[in-house]
């Protein structure tokens, strides 16, 4: 709870992190550092450099209290939209794990005319965007990455016309917001647009298996022994997953990088059976910071009838020493 | 996020983080362990905390870094306090000297280990046994020997010029390390742009007597202002700009007042709305004939053909 959160936010990058990866999805650049921000992307299909292109956006893993977040694209031709949806594509929630992973095998085999690109954002980015001392929220977060990934797919040539986004947040300024950012293509913004149009429940195929596979190996940086993986869905209403967050609990550091810390469920548990720590941005107003005040000049007044401790009133102490927050002591 | 924490009340450590010199923590062969001691502090003549190294050979002042929302991690160890601790070498003739000025009133030599003395702080006899006190004596003090025994008795004039060169060599360290000496500046991390020589030296002796002070009693420091021919200032709050705030907007910036109204002609004919019983009884006298009173201070007027 007390350095993770102070690191710099890992905002999604653009040109770093990038792996092509020819057959399934290789993880390895996230598992050596699963404290960042991933990249990976699928090799660009021939096609999509020259023929008009669709590209959906989706996410899993926005409510978990564990584990990472994980940003979709997935683009073909528009021509071959139809085909598609001929591979029974559905959204990813609708799916059992199996057949999410024979519907990506089936994306993969069709790799000569679909391409996709996944974000990861660990949960230690979340954690450390949300609680930063000009927060950045989950939904900022989440057009950003979705951005990120447009422009990765218009960067690497492919010939966008049309992109289908899932909303987050009130989905006409979000469409206006993305239209204004890439004139010239159509952006459709629709809640359940993964059910909707096909390319979006590619996407969130990928997605999903992504997160799946992350969640069930995570590498765990801190030194926790083994393990007890049993962790559940990750949702915070899940009592599989609050048993482990009690369990995990340390009463210092908190949680492993592996718990968002922003979520409330870790915050109130954190607060309740943890150490409690103050930073200087927390919120104190009125009535509360009166009532810190009042407890320290109390305290001081307690110590001084016990100690002795009636510094002479009338002597100011020369701005050297104020000004660098020194003093004399009279006790230890 | 809710907000839900209570502040328990800081416990004392049994641990501290300390930043001391080598030889303020270096134990000599069969001496003591250096030591924290309470010793009446002069400027405020309550108990202050000090060290005594090993054997009493030199002091140290204790100063404490202490600031909101810090904390330690030492080791495996957390500590709830940030606090950070500082042993600097410390002139014991400043300890010293309060109790010297006490018997330097009844105007007699005195053996010093019977004036440096003090029931309520019985560890100031210890200072005596550093080892620049009794070698520095003479600097605040005259000394007279009979046989192998001396005697001091305080001197106010041998102990202005001690100070006075303490303040001196204070402002050639302030200029050192580029110390922000000017009264405007508060922050020490603020660069300044001004070069040294933009302050004046009264500004160095200022600063270096209000440090120096903090080593004496108010009527001690009073004297060596006098001393050093500093006049006091009287209040230098005044000198301060009342602290204006502005809200910020986006809004164009706006004059507060509308001065346009004085260029308008009708403007001076309007008479002033609400007039004291004076001023009623005066507009209504009959002024015919008269001349205004400002005609007598304007140009002449050419007298009409």
């Amino acid at each position: 709870m007390c350095d993770v959160i102070l690191e710099a936010p890992n905002r999604p990058q653009t040109e770093n992190n990038t792996k092509f990866i020819p057959a399934v999805m290789d993880l390895s650049p996230f598992e050596t550092d699963n404290s960042v921000s991933c990249r990976l992307a699928s090799q660009i299909p021939e096609v999509c450099r020259t023929e008009d292109c669709c590209l959906g956006i989706d996410e899993a893993g926005r409510g978990p209290v564990l584990g990472p977040m994980v940003y979709g694209i997935c683009f073909c031709p528009v021509s071959k939209k139809e085909e598609l949806k001929e591979s029974k594509v559905a959204d990813s929630k609708t799916l059992t794990e199996a057949e999410r992973e024979n519907l990506f095998q089936k994306l993969d085999e069709a790799k000569s005319y679909i391409g996709w690109a996944l974000q990861i954002l660990s949960p230690n980015t979340i954690s450390t965007s949300m609680l930063q001392r000009t927060k950045y929220n989950l939904n900022a977060l989440s057009h950003d990455t979705a951005i990120g990934l447009v422009q990765y797919a218009l960067d690497s040539g492919v010939q966008l016309t049309e992109v289908f986004v899932d909303t987050v947040g009130p989905a006409e300024k979000y469409e206006e917001k993305l239209s204004k950012l890439f004139p010239g293509i159509k952006v459709t913004v629709r809640p359940k647009a993964d059910s909707l149009f096909p390319i979006v429940s590619a996407a969130s195929i990928c997605a999903k298996v992504a997160r799946d596979r992350v969640v069930k190996g995570w590498n765990f940086a801190e030194d926790l022994g083994e393990v007890d993986t049993d962790y559940g869905s990750g949702y915070p209403n899940d009592p599989k997953t609050k048993a482990w967050l009690l369990k995990y609990l340390d009463p210092v550091f908190g949680y492993p990088q592996f718990v968002r810390f922003s979520w409330s469920t870790a915050q109130t548990l954190m607060e309740s059976k943890g150490v409690t720590v103050h930073w200087d941005d927390d919120e104190e107003v009125g009535e509360k910071a009166a009532q810190r005040q009042n407890n320290r000049s109390m305290l001081a007044y307690f110590s001084a009838s016990a100690g002795g401790n009636n510094q002479n009133p009338t002597h100011q102490t020369h701005r050297f020493f104020t000004e660098r927050r020194l003093k004399s002591l009279d006790t230890l | 996020m809710a907000t839900k924490k209570k502040r328990t009340p800081h416990v004392n450590n049994d641990s501290w983080v300390v930043i001391a010199a080598d030889s303020a923590i270096h134990i000599q062969k069969h001496d003591s362990d250096p030591a924290f001691v309470r010793l009446r502090n002069p400027a405020t003549d309550v108990a202050s905390l000090y060290m005594l190294s090993s054997g009493d050979a030199q002091l140290f002042e204790v100063k404490a870094f202490e600031e909101d929302f810090h904390s330690w991690f030492v080791g495996q160890t957390v500590q709830r306090d940030g606090r950070l601790l500082f042993l600097t070498p410390m002139d014991p003739l400043y300890l010293i000297l309060p109790y010297l000025i006490k018997s330097g009133r009844e105007g007699k030599f005195q053996p010093v280990d019977q004036v440096v003395m003090d029931e309520e702080f019985p560890a100031c006899s210890r200072l005596l046994s550093c080892t620049r006190s009794l070698a520095s004596l003479h600097h605040i003090a005259e000394e007279k020997e009979v046989g192998s025994l001396k005697f001091h008795r305080y001197s106010e004039e041998k102990t202005m010029n001690w100070l006075k060169k303490k303040v001196e060599r204070t402002v050639t360290a302030l200029k050192a390390r580029s110390i922000s000496v000017g009264e405007g500046v508060k922050s020490t991390t603020y660069v300044r742009m001004k070069s040294e020589s933009d302050y004046c030296e009264e500004d160095y002796l200022r600063y270096a007597h209000g440090l120096i002070s903090e080593y004496l009693s108010e009527d001690l420091s009073k004297a060596l202002l006098n001393h050093l021919q500093l006049p006091e200032l009287t209040s230098p709050k005044e000198t301060e700009p009342p602290s204006k705030k502005r809200k910020l907007s986006d809004k164009p910036v706006e004059a507060g007042d509308d001065y346009t109204k004085f260029n308008s002609a009708d403007f001076a004919r309007k008479p002033p709305k609400k007039m004291t019983a004076a001023q009623k009884s005066l507009a209504k006298v009959d002024k015919t004939g008269m001349k205004t009173m400002s005609s007598f201070f304007s140009p002449k007027v050419k007298a009409e053909k």
